[in-house]
């Protein structure tokens, strides 16, 4: 049955990302349809009739600009829970808050919904977001087989919520704009705060880049080879 | 709205953004959803009178969001002071504390693409609505769907709510008028993403050019 699948790639199609019009990629830049785009090269790219927009067969080097801000992003999540995220002074003396000393003194109150909730947000999401980018990286770079439509899924579940681990650094601009007491109390942002906002965007960049049709080209490809194996036997 | 007739009644061809695969899609009852055959993904999803209630949440969009703005969300009484915080305070106090960068952030998820998206949506849907044509939709449209992710109320929300309870123990918290219509707002953003079929432009772009 899958050897009746035929993709956009194999048959010159592009289909718009924005206004899902299909256009045929124009035939001298269209060599050899059976083969992938190689990655050293710029894969074929027109502009869509209908919304102007930009049509690349795949999005060009997506696993190399992908790497690269997934590694960005995994080199600032240190810094982002080591460094202090918020700087309270309260009556003269001052406490640095860390994201995870924020959670535990959640707890501590005894507001655990609350305190879990801002750990899902700060630590799983960003900690699940880089392990699931760099793992479905590795499974395109080595053209893995297992599991593409829960890969998939997968990818677009950390692209969906990876804007809510934003929430720490939104308390941290509300309690800025609020503890306003002249010299009873203050607060101020640490640079912590300015680490993790990184590792929000660089993720969230990613998920940008990342072009999902890449876990399906290594299907693809393994189906050609079958197809030409049925055909020579 | 002859180009809603058209588009389901017809089988179309659809390319998965998601696999790229090529395959037919059937006539869509109104509220149903054609999926991918290999991967599931969402190839079509037909809405009923997407284009009046899009524009009508949009609208009312604009209106919440004037409205967030004018008022404190948050007050904070302590020692006899009272100090209020809207929207726009957050992104104002951290450029005030030297974070500039933190604070354009806050300023651009919060306020900045909130209120474009919103302005933007009722230029485009209400240009479709009114069969004005201009070369502006298309690009415009394209920009707002590809920047709606950077818009961040319902995260900005939840914030609002922990900020409350950190402090609740502290000072006394009293929630502003604008928290009613922030609360609002959220909302209407939501219904307006679930609502909007983008098909509603692409083909008023295609009739009119
Ligand atoms: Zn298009
Ligand atoms: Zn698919």
């Amino acid at each position: 049955m899958s050897t009746l699948y035929k993709t956009g790639l194999e048959e010159g199609l592009l289909c718009c990302p924005h206004c899902n019009l299909i256009s045929r990629l124009p035939e001298q830049k269209n060599t050899a349809p059976k083969t992938r785009a190689p990655n050293n090269r710029q894969p074929p790219s027109i502009i869509c009739p209908r919304c102007d927009a930009l049509l690349h067969t795949r999005i060009p080097h997506s696993l190399a600009k992908t790497t690269a801000l997934v590694l960005a992003a995994t080199f600032m999540y240190i810094p982002a829970n080591i460094l202090p995220i918020m700087n309270v002074t309260y009556l003269g003396s001052g406490q640095t808050d860390t994201i995870m000393g924020g959670i535990i003194h959640l707890f501590m109150e005894g507001m655990w919904p609350l305190a879990l909730i801002v750990f899902v947000a700060s630590i799983v999401v960003p900690l699940l977001k880089l392990l699931v980018m760099g793992g479905l990286l590795l499974s395109v770079k080595f053209g893995s087989c297992w599991r593409p439509a829960q890969r998939t899924h997968l990818f677009h579940i950390t692209e969906f919520i990876g804007r809510w681990s934003m929430v720490d650094i939104f308390v941290l601009a509300i309690l800025v704009a609020l503890v306003q007491f002249g010299n009873i109390a203050s607060v101020d942002a640490g640079l912590g705060a300015l680490s993790f906002a990184a590792v929000v965007i660089l993720t969230m960049f990613a998920a940008h880049t990342f072009d999902p049709r890449l876990i399906w080209d290594a299907m693809d490809k393994k189906n050609l080879h079958k197809q030409k194996d049925t055909t020579h036997g | 709205m002859q180009g809603e007739k058209h588009k389901h009644t017809q089988r179309v061809l659809r390319i998965c953004h998601d696999c790229d695969l090529i395959q037919e899609i059937p006539p869509l009852k109104a509220g149903k959803t054609a999926r991918c055959i290999r991967c599931h993904s969402i190839l079509e999803r037909h809405r009923t009178n997407s284009l009046d209630r899009s524009l009508a949440l949009a609208l009312t969009g604009i209106i919440l969001f004037m409205l967030s703005n004018l008022f404190p969300l948050l007050s904070l009484k302590a020692g006899g002071v009272a100090l209020d915080s809207t929207l726009l305070s957050s992104s104002i106090e951290l450029f005030r504390i030297d974070r500039p960068l933190l604070s354009l952030l806050v300023f651009f998820t919060t306020i900045l693409f909130p209120a474009l998206s919103l302005a933007g949506m009722v230029y485009v849907l209400g240009s479709v609505k009114l069969g004005h044509n201009s070369q502006w939709i298309g690009p415009i449209f394209r920009f707002l769907r590809s920047t709606d992710v950077w818009g961040m109320l319902e995260v900005f929300l939840l914030a609002i709510i922990v900020a409350g309870v950190k402090l609740g123990d502290l000072a006394e918290i009293i929630p502003g008028i604008s928290l009613y219509s922030f609360f609002a707002l959220v909302i209407i953003l939501a219904l307006l993403s679930s609502t909007l079929d983008p098909d509603d432009v692409w083909q008023h772009q295609e009739t009119t050019t």
